[in-house]
């Protein structure tokens, strides 16, 4: 702020009239926000509900803390949470890595249209949907037919039943998650890498720095308020599971639970045949206030190392 | 000039942008406040003279001919009642979590498929979806389904003394049989598979052969062959709770892990399992429950009578030398018809027009012309008449036999049957079965109309429903690395999660139940 604004009401209207034109192009996003963040956000009410359709959201009965009772009472609150969780870290690391990795790659990279095609191919998986990727999957783990079977007894090796051995389930999950995202995540960090002033680079050749020593000393340093911005966002989502790529990877496989089970699909489990918004709408509360704590904490902690790298 | 001309746009673009917006959020209101208004019409004198177009929901998918036939039906509807029908369908997929939906969404309709506990019956009654329909409400609106439909359907589906659907009328045979190749049967020796053991033979039969048996365990068969049976509205489609519906004087219910026989059972599974009766991913696979029979994988596959008869014919058209034929392995036990509820018509507590709806009603379930035409399509074009009571199928393109969600308006009285011309083998087995299972129809048990209003346990049947898949499905098909520990593990996660609760609702529920029907 170089120049110092006038205080006051009278102030205010000043300048609101003076941004009058930014302001205006700010209000579509403003209302769509509104409308579409904030508006919905009462409906948490109906944690607290006893949910009929007659009473509709704001005529039923409350209930308290009644809603939020399965959950801890099916035993399994503290197995998804930590499941959920788990995953999550393991996701936001290994993929972290691995896109800046890809990024840094591909940068490197001369030939143009041999650097346009890699990037496309591994831009792709992430337009298939979930449920086709389930189906690729059974199609490779199945003990009947599934290639991975055939390829091990091809070798002479004794066939392994997937679908039944849940700790081989944390890094097929994880492989899916990396092969789907890498592609789309990876493009931040190449367009980050894109912004840097080459002039750097050439300054540290003209001192003999050699392509690690760029790649350590130049890239990465200056990527890193990309890498924190993005951290902090995905951290926001660290107790929502990604129901999509868990159900249709896993389904009603019980065996696999134990290995396999996140938030969103037991709430699933327990609330689709009967109904229950109320419960529903609990379970989303749970998670976005858990959510909401460690955004506050990560920033927090991200604002002890450098102020400028948090999001607010 | 040109700087103005583009502030102007970027005006323009925004205001646009931010009417777009304020348009989208308005109009979701009164659908919640419009209850049923309760308009009930002194008399029996019924005003048609208001034209109304009535809205209607079934499941599953839309067949090519649909609406040509719905046409039809329409025309006699406006001459006779002054309205017509349009019809939505909720499809096979999503009608699971659509269904709710339209009651919370307040969406327009009128008419809707219901069905005891696989057709959102119970729960919507408890959200208060339907329109309660007093006796005088179907006397007066549908004096003819009054006097068809029996006193005990009408019993089944009345939920604290009222009753919010429409129960189908027919004799449902709720027994799975087995749709079985005829040719392994043969080459391992088997001539027939009428009892648990016979069954457990054969499959072992086919594990020693290399070839799968089924697509997981045959529990139902298991349970039904010593007699008991489901109980309605309990978890996992009741399958938690049993009771013996072979015997009216046992009020007992039995809870699965409670009885010796499920340990049992579950010892005899993990033995087939291991020898490969069926596949290790049986819990992951998305086969359906004919996929196996018809490919090739597995000898067998179960599912109810008429499904399993179309099969083994689908079948044996592909592979004539296999000679699918039907078996039912608990033979020896008396046959329970499905309650009226599993299949029903309700109407939409917010519907404008609840009167027509229910004549609307009347006219499907009872004028002979419209009943067979939602059943069979057009005559002349799908099906034709033979005599008073059968028909015969000209085509099964565009519109099928009873797949049009037609269910919820059969009537034994006007029901036609098949009439085939050329006979096979399959023909014969499938009726010899059906005239001995109908003159085999066991009695009634008071349970057996009974159904578990879970209001006051949600909380329990949420946190029972989350945890059951973890355990139960890996036992019943004998997936588990050892059964014992795993039952015990079972039993714990049940208790805690409130088991006990349900167990001790359901029974005060079905004593009073019992004690209201004496």
């Amino acid at each position: 702020m170089a120049v110092k604004e006038k205080r006051g009401v009278k102030g205010f209207f000043k300048k609101v009239y003076k941004y009058r034109a930014f302001l205006l192009m700010l209000l579509p996003g403003v209302i769509y926000t509104l409308i579409f963040a904030y508006y919905p956000m009462t409906g948490i009410v109906l944690a607290f509900k006893k949910y009929t359709y007659a009473g509709g959201i704001w005529g039923s009965a409350w209930n308290g803390f009644e809603n939020f009772k399965f959950f801890f009472q099916s035993g399994q609150a503290g197995l998804v949470t930590r499941n959920t969780v788990l995953y999550n870290i393991a996701f936001i690391v290994i993929n972290t890595v691995t896109q800046i990795a890809v990024a840094i790659l591909l940068t490197e990279i001369h030939n143009k249209h041999y650097r346009k095609m890699s990037q496309s191919i591994m831009f792709l998986p992430y337009f298939i949907s979930w449920v086709i990727v389930g189906v690729m999957a059974f199609n490779i783990f199945s003990s009947d037919y599934g290639f991975m079977n055939r390829m091990i007894t091809a070798f002479g090796g004794k066939p392994v039943a997937f679908y039944t051995t849940p700790k081989a389930w944390p890094f097929i999950l994880m492989f899916f998650n990396l092969w789907k995202g890498v592609g789309y995540g990876s493009v931040m960090y190449l367009a980050a890498i894109m912004g840097i002033d080459t002039s750097i680079y050439e300054a540290a050749q003209i001192d003999g720095a050699n392509v690690f020593q760029r790649i350590f000393k130049v890239t990465i340093p200056m990527i890193m308020p990309t890498t924190i911005t993005l951290f902090l966002l995905s951290i926001g989502g660290i107790f929502k599971g990604n129901f999509d790529m868990f159900y249709n990877l896993v389904g009603s496989n019980g065996l696999l639970y134990n290995y396999t089970d996140v938030i969103d699909t037991l709430a699933f489990r327990a609330l689709v045949t009967n109904q229950n918004f109320g419960m529903s709408a609990a379970i989303g509360l749970f998670q976005s206030v858990l959510c909401f704590i460690t955004v506050l904490v990560a920033n927090k902690l991200v604002g002890l190392y450098d102020k400028d790298y948090t999001l607010f | 000039m040109k700087k103005n001309m583009k502030r102007a746009a970027a005006l323009t673009l925004s205001a646009v942008m931010a009417t777009g917006l304020l348009a989208g959020c308005g109009g979701d209101d009164g659908a919640a406040g419009s209850t049923a208004a309760g308009n009930d019409s002194a008399g029996g004198v019924v005003d048609t003279s208001e034209h109304v177009d009535l809205k209607m929901y079934l499941l599953g998918d839309r067949t090519p001919d649909f609406d040509e036939v719905y046409g039809e039906i329409n025309k006699i509807l406006e001459e006779k009642l002054n309205c017509s029908v349009s019809v939505e369908f909720l499809g096979w997929g999503e009608h699971d979590t659509k269904y709710s939906m339209l009651f919370s969404g307040g969406e327009e309709f009128d008419l809707i498929f219901t069905a005891s506990s696989w057709g959102h019956y119970e729960p919507t009654v408890a959200m208060g979806g339907f329109y309660p329909m007093t006796e005088e409400f179907i006397q007066t609106y549908a004096p003819d389904i009054w006097d068809v439909v029996p006193e005990i359907a009408w019993s089944q589906a009345k939920i604290d003394g009222t009753a919010y659907m429409v129960p189908n009328y027919q004799n449902e045979f709720g027994q799975d049989v087995l749709a079985v190749r005829g040719d392994l049967m043969e080459k391992y020796g088997v001539s027939q598979i009428t009892s648990w053991d016979e069954l457990i033979d054969f499959y072992k039969k086919c594990a020693a052969d290399g070839q799968y048996a089924s697509q997981g365990g045959p529990w139902y068969q298991y349970f039904q062959a010593q007699g008991l049976t489901v109980t309605g509205g309990a978890p996992k489609g009741g399958e938690l709770i049993l009771y013996n519906t072979q015997d009216p004087s046992d009020l007992n219910f039995t809870y699965i892990l409670d009885w010796e026989g499920f340990a049992d059972y579950c010892h005899q599974m993990k033995e087939l399992a291991d020898l490969g009766c069926w596949s290790q991913d049986v819990l992951s696979s998305g086969d359906e429950r004919q996929t196996g029979l018809l490919t090739g994988r597995t000898a067998g596959m179960i599912w109810n009578l008429g499904s399993c008869r179309n099969y083994a014919e689908q079948a044996n058209k592909e592979h004539p030398e296999w000679n699918v034929t039907l078996a039912d392995p608990v033979a020896a036990q008396p046959k329970k018809v499905n309650s009226y509820i599993n299949n029903g018509m309700a109407i939409n507590v917010n519907s404008q027009n609840p009167e027509r709806a229910m004549m609307v009603l009347n006219e499907f379930y009872t004028n002979p012309v419209i009943n067979d035409m939602t059943r069979f399509g057009i005559e002349g074009k799908h099906w034709e008449p033979v005599g008073d009571d059968q028909f015969k199928v000209i085509t099964l393109d565009g519109y099928g036999v009873d797949s049009n969600c037609n269910w919820g308006w059969m009537n034994a009285e006007i029901k036609r049957t098949e009439y085939k011309e050329d006979r096979t083998v399959l023909d014969d087995t499938y009726d010899a079965m059906l005239s001995s299972w109908e003159s085999n129809i066991k009695g009634d048990h008071v349970y057996d109309g009974f159904n578990f209003d879970s209001t006051n346990v949600t909380t329990q049947m949420a946190a029972v429903d989350a945890v059951l898949p973890t355990y139960c499905d890996p036992l019943i098909n004998g997936l588990v690395p050892d059964v014992d520990k795993a039952l015990e593990d079972f039993r714990l996660a049940m208790e805690a999660a409130g088991i006990r609760d349900i167990i001790a609702e359901l029974e005060k529920q079905a004593a009073e139940y019992a004690a209201s029907k004496q």
